[in-house]
């Protein structure tokens, strides 16, 4: 291990970034699919910013008051704090609050990194909202890490109607959360109905050797609802055709796009992995915003790819890779190592079942422009 | 639309034709390499280059005056290959700690080349002739196989002990011996003729002039290679850390080649080598990040490159200044080509679309929509004709790109309409977004403000787009290119299989049609069409 470390050192010499740490994570059996998300969101910078501002906050905290947040907090701070540049770390008490809380995580089976992602996302929302609902009702303190959408204004209004509130917008909404509209035309009266939803994740179905692009247009693409599907539209009063799409409508700040390579065959009655090759470009823009969405431009960079390897669901590893202050770097538990931007295109999957296992699985792009 | 619902579901079977307007393509023949060999194909993309080689002076010593020019080179390249056989420095290749033992075997090849030049080879010796031969490198492994033949394997194969071959070029105006070039992994470069490497029974590269060798001067690997058409020998050789090098083939490679380090890797910049002795004569630094591919326009003026950072680049090659040029919607560019007049340019990239750059307007004036995937090739048809006489300025066009979603488009540009709906919007023929300030003079020789020469990504909304006229899944992996000749599109893909397409007009000619072939490459740009 200090091998590693002292080897990654060597690799980046004096280019090794001001204040920067490249720790691996310790496997406690099968942990790998949260040690490669993990990865991913420490080198999620305005992420770990969030959280290491919340650890800061809440240095020592009882057995009781332990949840999800603090224990993330405290591994980014015992990372970003230590001595040295490399080495390796046993996130054991995050990994042992995981298997705490959701018994899902708690067996040593093989894990889906995709379904821990969005756990801990959630998780962490239900948090923060806590928290915010409780420093709103008179609470003393200031630190919980909340940023209201808009400032006093949706705390007071909370405080006055009793918690009553509009919707909390959290730190991981501000960096996750998009919007998609959900736009069905009846086809009889030529009404419009638009429905909004958020996320903080796009799953997207995949298609041999196609790109993200396509994947996105494919999301987006256009669904007739007819014969036994037809729509109740309110104008008409009735069923009718309609056709429906579904378009992004506010850009999320981080972009966190899931392929699901992970499909249910039923001939086979199991799941079974899809290798599809599927590129993913380093700088992208989002092809199926609403017309008039915000930002509907805006250039998204990749910084950072959770992979799975194996042939099946139910088995296999997750490592990932994270770009760093413009160099890669590939995490595979509790080894480190640069690579070479080229590297990232070995990621893309195969055109031919078996040929190679290792396939990009969640992509993570941070938005360009900020938005403000 | 409806074309791309066909695309990519797993496997299934590629049909065997294709309709267009002007009729149906079929597929005609197949090249690819010998099965059973496993190669690193994840390291090297297949590329082809499509070589017309012309007939010899001696047989028919009365045609041409570009062969008359040939048969006076003759001399000098035997002469050359008597110099460097006692200077065999410039000739070993295979890496230096092999020299000794590679350079006795290089003494012995010359010697049979020198035999085989003057009369007719003993290997091969219906190769001396006219041909037309597709050359394409699949792992460490240089094939050639004859166009002219429906025979599935190469008729030629060299193999290299020092990395990968990646891009190849070669030059039908050649006016001596050395008319093929290959870039490698490692960064060499060699010159060859085609002719002699067909005539030798060996599975090496003979009587090669090795550039770059083992990577002294640029160890990053070489990405695209080009004659300078009318360029009496000169050539330039792309590489991945944005460098790019003008050789001259009738120089040694002796002297000091170093240049000093790049400063502003994102900075254009022109250095000349310090030593008049030097080849390379000139490093370009061009961008931050690879340069992907380049193309020259066919009168040798205008050089165009793409790269990592997402730009096109247009140089104007004597002068060596940057004359235009801009961004992709999104991610890096992969591919370009110009039309044979010069006045479009196309390129393919991540962002799936194909642009069609307009040198007159100095921007993008059409996307071409359409692929499922990163679009590896694009290439004009020049051999085309629009259906009707109307167009009388020519201002129709075909062209054809393919994608790694394993398909090949094709489209027709008509550029009223197309271009003078863009116009209208912006007299002054300046970008339509203009947010670049300096960049708003439409006179070729008249811009002062270098950095506001590239223009920005343009608005997915201000750009006209362009459907295709037929999409057509041609091979099982992705793909990696495409060239047009007489009779048919060829395409090929990334494991290294090459299919050809016959146009619907030739088929009947069947194989002999490709004989009497001796038109030029479009992707070359080596077109006689002047502008």
């Amino acid at each position: 291990m200090g091998i590693t470390g002292s080897k990654l050192e060597k690799a980046l010499g004096d280019q090794f970034p001001e204040g920067e740490r490249y720790f691996g994570l310790e496997n406690f059996g099968n942990t790998c699919y949260c040690n490669s998300v993990l990865q991913a969101l420490y080198f999620c910078v305005p992420f770990r910013d969030q959280v290491l501002e919340y650890g800061s906050h809440n240095k020592s905290v009882g057995e009781n008051d332990e949840n999800l947040l603090t224990c993330l907090a405290e591994l980014f701070v015992q990372i970003n704090y230590q001595k040295k540049k490399t080495g390796v770390i046993a996130p054991k008490r995050f990994v042992q609050r995981v298997k705490k809380q959701n018994e899902l995580f708690r067996s040593y089976m093989h894990q889906d990194a995709h379904e821990f992602l969005n756990y801990l996302l959630n998780d962490l929302v239900d948090i923060l909202e806590k928290e915010a609902k409780t420093s709103a009702n008179g609470g003393t303190s200031q630190n919980s890490g909340i940023h209201q959408e808009k400032g006093a204004n949706a705390v007071s209004n909370g405080y006055g109607n009793g918690g009553q509130t509009q919707p909390i917008v959290t730190w991981v909404h501000k960096l996750f959360q998009g919007t998609l509209t959900n736009e069905t035309r009846c086809l009889c009266c030529e009404t419009i109905t638009a429905r909004d939803e958020t996320f903080l994740d796009l799953s997207l179905d995949i298609e041999q050797n196609s790109s993200i692009t396509s994947c996105l247009r494919n999301f987006s693409s256009t669904e007739t609802l007819n014969a036994e599907d037809k729509f109740f539209c309110d104008k008409c009063c009735s069923l009718q055709e309609a056709q429906k799409r579904m378009k992004i409508k506010v850009a999320p700040q981080i972009l966190a796009l899931h392929l699901k390579r992970f499909k249910y065959i039923e001939q086979l009655a199991r799941y079974k992995k899809l290798s599809y090759r599927v590129v993913f470009p380093l700088e992208l823009k989002l092809c199926n915003t609403a017309d008039d969405a915000p930002g509907s431009e805006a250039e998204y960079s990749l910084f950072a790819v959770v992979v799975h390897v194996g042939t099946g669901p139910n088995h296999g590893h997750y490592v990932s890779l994270v770009k760093s202050h413009n160099h890669w770097l590939f995490f595979d538990d509790e080894n480190v190592e640069i690579i070479d931007e080229s590297a990232v295109q070995t990621f893309f999957g195969s055109t031919q079942e078996y040929s190679n296992s290792e396939h990009g699985y969640i992509l993570f792009y941070e938005r360009l422009d900020q938005v403000v | 639309m409806c074309a791309m619902a066909t695309s990519s579901s797993q496997s299934p079977a590629v049909k065997p034709n294709f309709k267009t307007p002007e009729g149906r393509y079929k597929l005609s023949y197949e090249k690819t390499h010998s099965p059973g060999l496993h190669y690193g194909h994840a390291k090297a993309v297949t590329q082809l280059t499509v070589a017309y080689l012309k007939e010899r002076h001696l047989t028919t010593p009365s045609v041409s005056s570009s062969s008359l020019s040939a048969s006076s080179s003759v001399k000098m390249v035997t002469q050359r290959f008597l110099g460097s056989a006692n200077g065999v420095k410039n000739f070993a290749f295979g890496g230096g700690n092999t020299t000794n033992k590679l350079s006795g075997g290089y003494n012995k090849l010359t010697a049979a080349n020198l035999g085989s030049g003057v009369s007719n080879g003993p290997a091969v010796p219906s190769y001396d002739g006219e041909g037309t031969y597709m050359i394409f490198n699949v792992g460490d492994t240089l094939f050639i196989s004859d166009y002219n033949s429906h025979d599935k394997d190469p008729i030629k194969a060299i193999i290299f002990s020092n990395g990968y071959p990646i891009c190849h070029a070669f030059d039908s105006e050649s006016k001596d011996g050395h008319d093929l070039l290959v870039g490698m992994s490692s960064g060499d470069v060699y010159s060859v003729s085609l002719r002699q490497q067909l005539q030798d029974p060996g599975k090496k590269l003979v009587a090669a002039m090795h550039y770059n060798k083992d990577g002294t001067i640029n160890n990053s690997r070489c990405t695209a290679l080009a004659w300078v058409p009318q360029g009496d020998g000169l050539f330039v050789a792309a590489h991945s850390d944005g460098n790019l090098y003008v050789y001259d083939k009738s120089k040694e490679g002796s002297g000091d080649a170093s240049f000093p380090p790049v400063k502003e890797p994102t900075q254009f910049l022109v250095v000349h080598a310090r030593s008049s002795k030097s080849n390379p004569l000139a490093r370009w630094h061009i961008c931050q990040g690879s340069i992907n591919g380049l193309a020259f326009s066919a009168d040798g003026m205008f050089l165009a490159t793409v790269g990592r950072d997402g730009y096109l680049r247009i140089f104007e090659f004597k002068t060596e200044q940057l004359i235009c040029g801009g961004k992709s919607y999104f991610g890096a560019l992969l591919c370009c080509a110009w039309s044979m007049d010069s006045k479009y340019i196309l390129t393919g990239g991540e962002d799936d679309l194909v642009q069609v750059w307009s040198m007159e307007d100095r921007t993008v004036v059409a996307w071409a929509e359409g692929h499922n995937s990163w679009v590896s090739g694009v290439a004009f048809d020049s051999f085309w004709k629009p259906p009707s006489e109307g167009n009388a300025d020519g201002s129709a066009y075909r062209f054809g790109s393919v994608g790694q979603d394993t398909q090949l488009l094709l489209w027709d540009l008509s550029m009223d309409e197309i271009v003078v709906p863009l116009r209208r919007l912006n007299p002054s023929g300046s970008s339509p977004r203009g947010s670049n300030g300096s960049g708003h003079s439409n006179h070729w020789d008249n811009i002062q403000n270098r950095s506001g020469v590239l223009q920005p990504p343009p608005m997915r909304r201000e750009i006209p787009k362009l459907s295709p006229i037929v999409a057509h899944r041609v091979h099982v992996e992705p793909l990696s290119g495409l060239t047009f000749t007489k009779d048919a599109i060829l395409t090929v893909c990334h494991e290294g299989h090459v299919k050809v397409w016959a146009r619907p007009d030739t088929q009947e000619k069947g194989a002999d049609g490709a004989k009497e072939n001796n038109s030029l490459p479009t992707k070359t740009g080596n077109s006689q069409t002047k502008r």
